[in-house]
């Protein structure tokens, strides 16, 4: 089975082709404000580089977020427009959950990323994968306090201040891949950002 | 030639649309999903819940509109995209959806100005006539457009400050209509008498506009007779305001038609639906013997059908853009 990955959830573009537990090709890249330019060039290049045809395809993965809101929508958008008119099987997962995946530590697993003004979009996981807090948008000092221990790995691309043990993201595509290659496939049209926070005018509404 | 099935998308602000156009001039099936419901909540249209609707919305959109049509993707020949003007989020989705079907089904990708398709709104219902003169009229643009021949636009002038239809929308909220109360303004005046003195803006031997000193003059007159302790006549109060907006927009499209020998004059854009708009511009085409070309309603608001036309136009004039197109808040039309 070939399996398309694609991750603009955060500045990096990460993207790569999986077939039967091998990698075929990734890419890997820094973009800021020109990720709408060039992922999908970049996306192409994967193709070309692996000798495959769009239609080749047999399923999608794509990160659905948390992250940047632009970001997270170019990639969820380029999935399902592709998935729906090939008629391609898709499902989503969390940012957080391809960082727990990918990390190798042997402790409870805390992904975060930087929500900005003390929040952070987070989430923690057992040494087995198991939830144990849900993606959300969070206080970190309030994130710590749900873990019963001490003895965790904080998985992050930001700049925190913490005195346990941290560790940079590197995603692992080929694994994070192989771990949801059979999670239920969703209807594209549903297929849809979770941004796990509201608008400021939607906030602003409800105070 | 054969016949030319062109596939525009539109989202460059609340409405998420696709349409089909053949050849430039015939409309196949056109979707348009609006968010004006949601927006009235807030006043105004919120860029990042409008991205947010977007992206839920345009794979639904798409389907709907290849179904009216009853083609799929392989029968259409080009993508037409709005790159730009209008909210970056929402630009962006239409962009990425456009650029992913571009690069599935090996179909050329054709920038279209949305500018270009209020303008080309009108080759839908007839076919235009050079040289031509194009009043871009709505919520984000007041522009005066020369064109002698297809996809060769010329801008002659424009607003320096806030667009027509923003002006409507401030000075509606003056008189608390809700929003979008434009067109609300609009029936208003026809009942009000011209009782209130605002000044004519931007007097000038220029074909530019200027609202924003109208707008204040508005809200200082509001607020004026509020202190005096007398009622404001909303209805004299539209009268007023819209005969002033208009004359000065009426001022600038006479010289206009003049100096360029213009023979056809078009009036493009969601103010384009504005009765004492429409009425000024009759009667000045008549008095130059001009004709005068104003599209029906549904296509002045915001639609792909107008971006799928104009996508013909610009595709015959050779416009082409590859995968790493972005899109632009803010492009001159060229």
């Amino acid at each position: 089975m070939r399996i398309l990955y694609i991750d603009t959830s955060s500045s990096y573009l990460y993207a790569g082709i999986v077939e039967n537990e091998r990698l075929l090709c990734e890419v890997k890249k820094e973009f800021g404000h020109s990720l709408s330019e060039e992922a999908l060039p970049e996306i192409s290049k994967l193709f070309t580089q692996s000798n495959l045809a769009p239609k080749d395809i047999e399923k999608i993965i794509v990160v659905d977020g948390p992250g940047s809101f632009t970001g997270i929508r170019i990639g969820i958008t380029i999935a399902k427009v592709y998935a729906w008119s090939l008629n391609i099987p898709i499902t989503s997962i969390s940012a957080l959950e391809a960082m727990n995946i990918s990390n190798t530590s042997q402790t409870i697993r805390v992904p975060i990323i930087d929500a900005r003004r003390g929040y952070v979009f987070g989430a923690a996981y057992s040494v087995d994968n198991q939830v144990i807090v849900e993606p959300c948008h969070i206080k970190l000092t309030d994130l710590l306090a749900k873990l019963s221990t001490n003895e965790y790995t904080v998985i992050t691309n930001d700049e925190f201040e913490i005195e346990n043990n941290i560790e940079a993201y590197e995603p692992n595509i080929l694994k994070i891949v192989s771990y949801y290659k059979n999670k239920k496939s969703m209807n594209p049209h549903l297929v849809n950002p979770k941004y796990l926070k509201l608008t400021e005018a939607e906030e602003n509404k409800l105070l | 030639m054969k016949d030319m099935y062109i596939l525009g998308i539109e989202s460059s602000c609340d409405e998420t649309s696709v349409s089909i156009v053949k050849n430039g001039t015939e409309e196949v099936a056109t979707v348009i999903s609006s968010q004006i419901d949601i927006h009235k909540d807030y006043g105004g249209v919120v860029p990042e819940i409008a991205s947010r609707h977007h992206v839920k919305n345009i794979t639904i959109v798409l389907e709907e509109c290849l179904n009216q049509a009853n083609m799929s993707m392989n029968d259409i020949d080009a993508i037409a995209i709005t790159y730009g003007p209008g909210l970056i989020g929402s630009l962006l989705i239409g962009l990425e959806a456009a650029k992913t079907l571009s690069f599935i089904y090996n179909k050329p990708l054709i920038p279209v100005h949305h500018i270009a398709g209020h303008i080309y709104a009108n080759s839908l219902v007839k076919e235009l006539n050079f040289p031509l003169l194009a009043l871009v009229v709505s919520g984000g643009h007041t522009e005066i457009i020369e064109m002698t021949k297809h996809y060769q636009f010329n801008k002659l002038g424009g607003t320096l400050d806030d667009a027509i239809g923003e002006c409507y929308d401030k000075v509606a909220r003056v008189i608390n209509l809700e929003y979008p109360g434009g067109p609300k303004l609009d029936k208003m005046a026809v009942i009000g008498n011209k009782t209130y003195k605002l000044p004519i803006p931007l007097k000038d031997e220029s074909y530019n506009f200027s609202f924003s000193g109208l707008k204040s003059a508005v809200i200082n007159l509001a607020h004026n007779e509020e202190q005096r302790g007398k009622e404001l006549n909303k209805e004299d109060l539209a009268a007023s305001f819209q005969s002033v907006a208009i004359e000065s927009i009426i001022a600038k499209v006479k010289k206009a038609i003049v100096d360029k020998n213009i023979k056809n004059v078009i009036v493009a854009g969601g103010v384009a639906a504005n009765n004492g708009l429409r009425q000024a511009m009759k009667e000045l085409t008549e008095e130059l013997h001009v004709e005068l070309s104003i599209p029906p309603m549904k296509y002045c608001t915001d639609n792909a059908t107008m971006i799928a036309a104009a996508g013909y136009y610009a595709y015959l004039d050779g416009r082409r853009a590859d995968l790493t197109l972005n899109s632009k808040s803010q492009d001159k039309l060229i």
